[in-house]
């Protein structure tokens, strides 16, 4: 039954995405909504909940990061509608993309909730190559090529994906047969696998996979340029929800492989964040335009999600998680209004909004841009103190505290050049270039207060007492 | 027999590597889908496992017949160039191939000790994988790339059979699911749609 009503507003997505009429698209952007129900009853349910058996189960950690999900693909079907006003989109290329969006919803619905490797994977595979189409619904020459990109690069990332799963797997199977793809079962005898370097090496590969998805060194710039050859709302969708989908995945894996051995995966891990950040952060410095501004930056956050979750952090990482799934979305649906009246001028950016629409619209913006920087009382703000304070108390731990403070130090510097550029960047937007009249409408201006109240409800008591719970 | 079947399966995939006409390719991947399908039956005849039997029937009639023969067809109307020259030369990618195997082999070899069955074969399934990335890397073309994507998912596969006796079957069947949703998908990106605004 649960599964039923997870799946249906997908289904309808589909088949309604069949009929060629223009008001089909409100029709379309409501069933979106229809996904809140189930996830409602997701949360009052006791957990861990069995939707499939042993395969789909939900517990604490997936029920949440399948809602903020939900609330991003619900803020991006507001800002679909008026998608034409924006860019050049045919009709039949709108409810295609829909159709995509549908499937890329139901592996969404697969790998968030599994809780089997196998099934995990197949999800992650869905929604990835549902995603390749969504690119080339912009019909130009870009994006046709780096919609091929995404499917090459993508499939390679995904490949290196399951052989680790494979390997993993087979670390395994020995002592707990088929039992071995289930992620509890694996995590419960994660001390008896009789051969911790397969697990080990299966990790690692898997591990590099979903780095390459998500953008790390040294594959920076693949993503930055997929997000700018494609509309605006694929990078929205890409930020807010694929990266999801990537991050419970290495969630699951690495508490798995920290029972196996917690300091090879801290020092893989940790080296491999601290070069992606060091690499990310010279490339906002010199992105020129607010596509590959804001992808790097996802980049940059994601580095910083994982690297608080295996520094013993778990709390930051979900908090800084949430955060960055509502506000890049917000900023790169924000920047199809940016944008429209000339691509890559920032300066200026901000001028000429009038009207209640648009001012809204111009406070919601500069909301999110300070935001995102973690300027308190952006959750990002409290979500780094935390993360960082947990950093020291483990390396105290480890009898490494010098080095951790060095790390720490260089972290610092290279999150303050990005924060120096974002500053930089908002003022040119505010103070310089010409002023222009631009327009915005209620669907986009809703879309973004559903961001915004989503983000205020991170730094609710009751939802960090949960986000605890779950850690 | 096994060996014997795994050997055919790296030839082919090496021959693959050489080739410079796209048809010839496609009869190279077919052949490596139908010595991965052989070798599931053959290995699932042995463990007595009827799950693996079924996954090499469905190998082989999707990987080593329908995937081509819809590859070839797509090759025609959209009128591929199907003279496809490798960017590495001969002479390197000769060196490169025994170079990749070799350095399979020894990362292979801590694990000799820790699966049941031959740790060779965990080499050669890592071996095919980097083999697949090389044919990836190796074009220009998009054609032999999407060949290249296809022999990965083989590599996988043979990893998938040898080092864990077979995958759940739930598994199985949500990866071809998911390679016939990339053959859509690979289908509609070749589509040249025209603006209609």
């Amino acid at each position: 039954m649960m599964l039923t009503l997870l799946l249906l507003p997908a289904v309808i997505m589909f088949v309604v995405s069949f009929v060629k009429q223009e008001r089909v698209k409100y029709l379309l952007a409501f069933t979106s909504f229809m996904i809140l129900i189930p996830i409602v009853k997701l949360f009052l349910l006791s957990k861990p909940y069995n939707i499939l058996g042993s395969y789909l189960i939900a517990d604490e950690l997936d029920t949440y990061i399948f809602l903020v999900s939900s609330i991003v693909g619900i803020g991006v079907t507001l800002a679909l509608l008026t998608l034409d006003k924006h860019v050049k989109v045919s009709p039949n290329a709108y409810r295609r993309f829909y159709r995509f969006f549908a499937i890329f919803w139901v592996g969404l619905i697969f790998s968030i909730l599994s809780n089997h490797m196998g099934i995990y994977w197949i999800g992650l595979e869905l929604a990835t190559l549902s995603t390749v189409y969504m690119i080339k619904t912009n019909y130009t020459a870009a994006a046709h090529k780096e919609a091929w990109n995404y499917m090459i690069v993508g499939a390679i990332a995904i490949s290196l994906v399951l052989f680790g799963i494979i390997l993993m797997y087979a670390s395994a199977k020995p002592i707990l047969g088929e039992e071995a793809m289930q992620f509890d079962v694996l995590l419960a005898h994660a001390k008896d696998i009789p051969s911790p370097f397969l697990f080990e090496m299966g990790f690692a590969i898997t591990t590099i996979g979903m780095f390459v998805k998500m953008g790390f060194f040294p594959m920076n710039l693949w993503l930055a340029n997929i997000e700018r050859a494609s509309f605006y709302p694929v990078a929205a969708l890409f930020s807010g929800i694929l990266e999801s989908a990537v991050i419970i995945g290495f969630f699951r894996f690495s508490k798995i492989a920290m029972e196996v051995n917690y300091d090879h995966l801290f020092i893989f891990v940790f080296v491999y964040t601290l070069l992606t950040i060091f690499i990310v952060s010279f490339l906002i410095y010199r992105a020129k335009d607010f596509m590959r501004l804001f992808s790097l930056s996802g980049v940059e956050h994601m580095a910083l999600i994982v690297m608080f979750w295996v520094s013993g952090a778990p709390f930051a990482a979900l908090l800084h998680f949430g955060a960055h799934a509502f506000l890049k979305p917000a900023l790169f649906l924000s920047s199809g209004v940016l944008e429209s009246n000339g691509k890559y001028k920032i300066a200026g950016a901000l001028k000429g909004f009038v009207g209640i629409k648009g001012n809204t619209f111009l406070f919601l913006v500069s909301l999110f841009l300070l935001a995102i920087i973690s300027l308190p009382p952006s959750p990002m703000f409290f979500s780094e103190l935390y993360g960082f304070g947990a950093m020291i108390t483990t390396a105290k731990e480890s009898n490494h505290i010098l080095a951790m403070i060095g790390a720490i130090l260089v972290l610092l510097i290279l999150l303050s050049l990005i924060f120096y550029r974002f500053i930089s960047i908002y003022q040119s937007m505010k103070y310089e270039g010409e002023t222009k009249e631009k327009d915005v409408y209620w669907s986009e201006v809703v879309a973004l207060i559903v961001f915004s109240v989503a983000l205020l409800a991170l730094i609710f008591p009751q939802t960090l007492e949960y986000l605890d719970s779950i850690s | 027999m096994t060996d014997f079947l795994i050997g055919l399966f790296l030839a082919s995939l090496i021959a693959a590597l050489f080739t410079t006409r796209l048809y010839r390719l496609l009869l190279w991947y077919s052949l490596n889908s139908l010595m991965l399908g052989l070798l599931a039956l053959g290995i699932g005849r042995n463990i007595d496992d009827n799950a693996m039997i079924l996954t090499g029937i469905v190998t082989i009639v999707l990987k080593a017949i329908a995937i081509p023969y819809v590859l070839k067809n797509l090759s025609q109307k959209f009128n591929f160039i199907r003279h496809i020259v490798p960017e590495i030369k001969v002479q390197y990618a000769i060196m490169l191939v025994p170079a990749i195997l070799v350095f399979t082999f020894y990362l292979s070899e801590p694990i000799v000790d820790m699966i049941h069955t031959n740790a060779n074969y965990v080499a050669i399934s890592i071996s095919s994988l980097f083999l697949s990335l090389l044919l990836m890397i190796e074009h220009k073309n998009v054609a032999p790339k999407i060949i290249g994507f296809l022999s990965m998912e083989n590599a996988l596969f043979l990893l998938g059979v040898t080092a864990t006796d077979g995958m759940p079957m739930l598994v199985e069947l949500g990866i071809f699911f998911d390679l016939l949703m990339a053959i859509v998908v690979i289908n509609l990106l070749f589509h040249k749609e025209e603006l209609q605004i």
